[in-house]
């Protein structure tokens, strides 16, 4: 960790988080193994603990599970996409490379794990003041659906400003607003699709009452979140 | 859209990243666009990121070779994203569905170029044949390396849904994406002949219905069946279809599910 924090400089990583375009440039035109590790560092501790916060209402364990779970989320989707990603950039008028665009979305997912591991006290406090887990507590008790929204909401606005900060490096890239704009949807829609469906198969996140605390389970690997969502949108407007 | 004709230069040794300034637009004979493509990862890298110097290598002389490059890479794109459609069913779709997927988008290729260069024709170009033909190879190869692209996230849906349903309209909506950026490829290659072909958008429904129809005339692509293809009494059009596969019950997975 010395020998890291001593090949970088200390205002790299507060300039990343203030998304300065001249920082986030010197990360992408220079392949640095530092920069890398530094990446998924942060993404592994900043999204683990808001993990193990998430996991906490029901148990230590699920707290770990949960820890280990949301940056494997968070790294599955980054490499599922890289392709792709990769790909849909040079098509819509940015060229980048395919270790570029890697590392212009780890990055994104770098400022949204900082933010997320800034969140967790918060959350934490939030988890403190739900009312614990009993018996009687069921999908619907409004304490479970209260700790989904807190949780909903703190990742949406930290995925949200995570993108949203690499906007003026792709205006500053691309010479256009239009491409940039184009660029970032793209990316967003490819790594919100994948992510669903991988948040799908690693559930649970908080709390599965069917089932005893266990990382992954063999029914978890069935459906898809968009077909579940169809499917309760269906019976909603068919009832 | 002419953003796409006309991308940012490619970050390179020589010519290095600057976001600082905006991207420089190249004339239109750069010498950049007149380098010859050798190789099938440098053809890959003009398709996706000098779709003009690709362009230019289609006009040549030996613009057979291209052509030749860009078929191989269209078929070897559509057997690997359709080895991960055969995913979902595993056995003998494993290789039919590869199979078809070539044979689909190559035969709707095959039946739609020549409406393509009359219709180009028809425009007052004095394009020829080979070089639609090339423009089509590209518009293809392009599609199909969208396609590996898109691979992994259907290999992830494959492997946790039982819905053929949602499988297929998955694929569709891969199959569409994919599409639009081949589409335009095919008419920045028209701009870069300076021509336009009267009715290409009459042509761009033609070709899109007809991959549309190859869903449903090869089906079972997605799923399984009793023959690897429809028997003549069981011909439809792809809306009958698809209206059909939404109409039958849900997998037990997804009753599970809603239960």
């Amino acid at each position: 960790m010395n020998r890291l924090a001593s090949t970088l400089d200390a205002q790299e990583f507060p300039a990343l988080l203030r998304a300065e375009p001249a920082a986030m440039r010197r990360w992408i035109e220079q392949n640095r193994r530092d920069r890398w590790i530094l990446c998924l560092g942060t993404i592994v501790l900043g999204a683990g603990l808001y993990g193990a916060v998430m996991g906490w209402w029901r148990h230590p364990l699920q707290a770990l599970f949960t820890g280990i779970k949301f940056p494997l989320v968070i790294l599955i989707t980054t490499l599922g996409n890289s392709l792709l990603n990769a790909m849909l950039a040079p098509l819509l008028g940015l060229n980048v490379t395919l270790r570029q665009s890697l590392m212009v979305i780890l990055m994104t997912f770098t400022i949204a794990a900082a933010l997320l591991g800034a969140f967790s006290p918060l959350a934490l406090f939030a988890v403190w003041n739900t009312p614990p887990l009993t018996a009687t507590t069921g999908l619907a008790s409004p304490e479970y659906g209260f700790l989904q929204l807190t949780h909903v909401a703190f990742i949406a606005v930290a995925g949200v400003l995570g993108n949203v900060c690499l906007a003026p490096l792709l205006r500053q890239w691309s010479g256009s607003a239009a491409v940039a704009r184009n660029v970032l949807m793209a990316w967003l829609a490819a790594n919100l699709l994948l992510g669903s469906q991988i948040c799908w198969l690693l559930r649970p996140f908080i709390w599965d009452p069917a089932r005893p605390v266990e990382f992954l389970g063999p029914e978890y690997f069935r459906g898809s979140f968009y077909e579940t969502v169809f499917d309760a949108a269906r019976r909603l407007l068919s009832s | 859209m002419s953003d796409y004709n006309h991308p940012p230069p490619l970050p390179s040794a020589s010519l290095p990243f600057s976001p600082g300034q905006p991207a420089a637009r190249p004339p239109a004979d750069d010498p950049a666009d007149q380098q010859p493509i050798a190789g099938f990862v440098e053809t890959v890298e003009s398709l996706l990121r000098q779709p003009r110097r690709l362009m230019h290598q289609l006009r040549q002389p030996g613009r057979g070779h291209a052509i030749s490059a860009l078929l191989f890479m269209a078929i070897l794109c559509a057997l690997v994203y359709g080895l991960v459609v055969g995913t979902f069913s595993g056995g003998t779709q494993l290789w039919a569905a590869p199979v078809k997927t070539v044979v689909g988008l190559f035969f709707a290729a095959a039946i739609c170029l020549p409406s393509l260069y009359i219709f180009a024709c028809l425009g007052g170009s004095q394009v020829r044949l080979i070089e639609v033909a090339g423009l089509l190879a590209g518009l293809l190869a392009l599609l199909t390396v969208l396609l590996v692209g898109f691979a992994p996230v259907a290999w992830v849906f494959s492997q946790s849904t039982k819905s053929e349903v949602a499988m297929g309209a998955l694929h569709l909506g891969f199959f569409l994406v994919a599409t639009c950026f081949g589409l335009r490829f095919l008419l920045s290659g028209f701009t870069r002949l300076n021509t336009r072909p009267a009715g290409l958008s009459v042509w761009t429904l033609i070709f899109v219905l007809v991959l549309l129809q190859m869903t449903t005339a090869l089906r079972p692509l997605v799923g399984t069946a009793d023959t690897l293809l429809p028997g003549s009494k069981e011909k439809k059009f792809f809306l009958t279809h698809w209206s059909e596969c939404l109409r039958q019950p849900a997998p037990e997975g997804r009753q599970a599910l809603q239960r």
